[in-house]
């Protein structure tokens, strides 16, 4: 059935080729039909002649298949003439040979090299950064024309973020550092009890909890839940010229959005922390007191004595810093959107990862600073 | 393969398309009380009604995107909602449907896009695919290089026009267009037109189109329904409809002459 036969038929009538086209000639038989016009041999020394009286159906693909391939030899469209096709047929060949007079370039993609992907990677890491501090620039000029005009600020708005941000995040927040507090305690008991220096857990579970675990897994939250939430809804009004609005009412869409997030963030996260520093805590003295046998009173007592004031504190200094990195990162990858669904989800990724690096990052060098500090 | 030729061939009826008395209701809300209507094979129907009057639930209803509360919907021969999910599928590859915003994917190119239902619901070689995908660009008066572009770099007009060759690229025997005109400007909104009337004419495509606009109805439809209600309130050539003494088409056909 494949054959060149069942689909084209060539037979010299009075000095002229020409060519029955036989069958039904689709979309599904395409690859078939083409095989059949190869094995044609079809050669350009004098015009063709279409004859469709033998043929059954006829669509755009098949048409543009046989039209392409005569052209592939070289007929042009003078050359080609039709006749017995029924009335739609002759139309759908008409319509097809003369929308394809300019031959269709195959779109060929470009697979650049390794050096080049990873120059256009690092390119693309020096744009981001140096596009954020541009960001940071306008916020700041932004800030401090609120600063000459204060009943310009979003309170309202402010609150609102900031119910979001800080007072929803409490249970997931709380749940987290209390299950940390309660591993803390829990395998440091198993090494502590070895030595009988079972109350020793109680130094470790409170320096670690308030100084770094605390701040940075609430901070890891905040950039997975608000940061996203941040990029996501600024990017869905860019998507939706909102922001253009926003704008051509003579507003500025940093005024109007970025800063209540920012500000509310700033306030939020150290709370929070506040919060995990507790429930940490909490979670600690639950294993002591279940595992360890150290009684609550003893738990306080021992904690008041060993965690110094100053752990606390450069836990909660950390925050505000980590949380004006997330802010500034997610405010401005939702800015950044192009107007097209998928574009939000990939800043929103984005968003997500690099808040996370440079929380963590921004630890590591606390850590440095607070240790030149002697705190 | 088989299915479709089997379908093709032992059933050849004038109508393509029949509505059978369907009623919708959401809740309380009842949006259609009994619609009927028929489109025959080749025909460029309308549906024109008010804002909320179920047009664009009655287009799902017909292309199997939402199950009506009561009636039947029979396109191309087929029982939408009450046939199996194999002939469901044979049934999506004898229509195309162009939505409103051209709901092309984002995340592809605009070529990818239209090779999408060729590498779905075909096994042509990879190699074929590229050529067609140029020639379905030419088709709807698209440059060749449009392909490389990502959707949301083009207009709205190129935009609608990509979503046609997309929606045309099995050779659909009927297609659906939602608004095609909303949103392009009158030059752009009357090629549109035309484009669409002579695909249908060449191709012998039926078309069914849920318009506003009163110059699409003049210049390429040959046939209008007007849905008010919950029911078909007329049913014949535009200019059959104008005449007809009802206030809202009244109301309908006098607003747009003014305006015009």
């Amino acid at each position: 059935m494949d054959t060149a036969a069942s689909w084209i038929q060539q037979e010299v009538e009075n000095g002229t080729s020409v060519l029955y086209l036989t069958g039904a000639w689709r979309l599904a038989n395409l690859a078939a039909i083409s095989d059949a016009l190869r094995s044609l041999g079809l050669r350009v020394s004098k015009n063709f002649v279409l004859d469709g009286s033998r043929l059954q159906e006829l669509d755009t693909a098949a048409g543009f298949t046989l039209y392409r391939h005569l052209a592939e030899l070289g007929c042009t469209q003078t050359m080609v003439s039709v006749r017995g096709f029924d009335g739609r047929h002759e139309r759908l060949l008409a319509l097809v040979h003369q929308r394809m007079t300019c031959p269709p370039a195959a779109s060929k993609s470009v697979h650049p090299g390794m050096v080049r992907r990873i120059g256009a990677a690092t390119l693309n890491v020096w744009h981001l950064l140096t596009a954020h501090v541009a960001f940071v620039g306008s916020i700041a000029l932004e800030v401090f024309g609120l600063a000459r005009e204060p009943r310009r600020f979003r309170v309202s708005e402010t609150a609102s973020q900031f119910e979001t941000i800080c007072i929803d995040a409490i249970p997931i927040a709380a749940l987290v550092t209390f299950l940390i507090g309660v591993v803390i305690a829990y395998l440091l008991g198993i090494q502590a009890q070895r030595y009988g220096a079972n109350i020793f857990v109680v130094d470790g579970v409170g320096l670690a909890v308030c100084r770094e675990l605390s701040p940075l897994l609430v901070a890891v939250i905040i950039a997975g839940r608000s940061g996203a939430a941040f990029t996501a809804q600024i990017g869905t009004m860019k998507v939706q010229e909102e922001i253009d609005a926003i704008s051509t009412l003579g507003l500025s869409p940093i005024q109007v959005l970025v800063i209540p997030r920012l500000v509310a963030i700033i306030v939020a996260l150290p709370l929070l922390v506040f919060v995990g520093d507790l429930t940490g805590i909490a979670g600690g003295m639950l294993v002591s007191a279940l595992q360890l046998g150290i009684s609550v009173t003893t738990f306080v007592d021992r904690l008041h004595s060993v965690l110094p004031m100053s752990a606390l504190m450069v836990g909660l200094v950390k925050a505000p810093v980590f949380a004006a990195f997330i802010a500034v990162i997610a405010c401005r990858m939702g800015m950044q959107v192009a107007r097209d669904a998928r574009s939000v989800g990939i800043n929103t990724t984005s968003t997500v990862v690099q808040s996370v690096v440079w929380v963590i990052l921004l630890d590591a060098i606390f850590a440095v600073i607070f240790e030149r500090l002697d705190i | 393969m088989d299915t479709i030729a089997r379908h093709r061939q032992d059933q050849r009826p004038d109508t393509v398309l029949k509505v059978d008395s369907v009623v919708t209701r959401f809740g309380q809300d009842v949006i259609h009380d009994g619609v009927s209507f028929t489109v025959g094979r080749g025909e460029v129907a309308a549906l024109i009604g008010g804002s909320g009057t179920g047009k664009s639930v009655l287009l799902k209803e017909v292309i199997g995107l939402l199950r009506p509360t009561g009636g039947t919907v029979n396109l191309l021969g087929t029982d939408v909602w009450n046939c199996e999910p194999e002939e469901m599928n044979a049934l999506r590859r004898r229509f195309g449907m162009l939505f409103q915003d051209g709901a092309l994917f984002s995340s592809l190119s605009v070529a990818e896009n239209i090779a999408v239902p060729f590498r779905e619901n075909t096994n042509l070689p990879a190699g074929m695919i590229p050529p067609l995908v140029g020639f379905k660009l030419a088709l709807v008066g698209l440059e060749p290089d449009t392909g490389r572009k990502t959707p949301a770099q083009l207009s709205g007009g190129m935009r609608k026009r990509v979503a046609l060759a997309r929606a045309l690229t099995l050779d659909p025997e009927m297609l659906f267009l939602d608004e095609p005109t909303s949103g392009l400007d009158p030059i752009n909104a009357r090629a549109f037109d035309d484009l669409v009337r002579v695909l249908s004419d060449s191709l012998g495509l039926t078309v069914f189109i849920v318009t506003h606009d009163l110059d699409t109805l003049r210049s390429i439809v040959d046939r209008v329904i007007v849905l008010a209600e919950g029911k078909v309130i007329a049913d014949g050539p535009v200019d059959t409809v104008m005449k007809l003494d009802d206030p809202w088409v009244k109301e309908y056909f006098s607003a747009r002459t003014h305006v015009a």
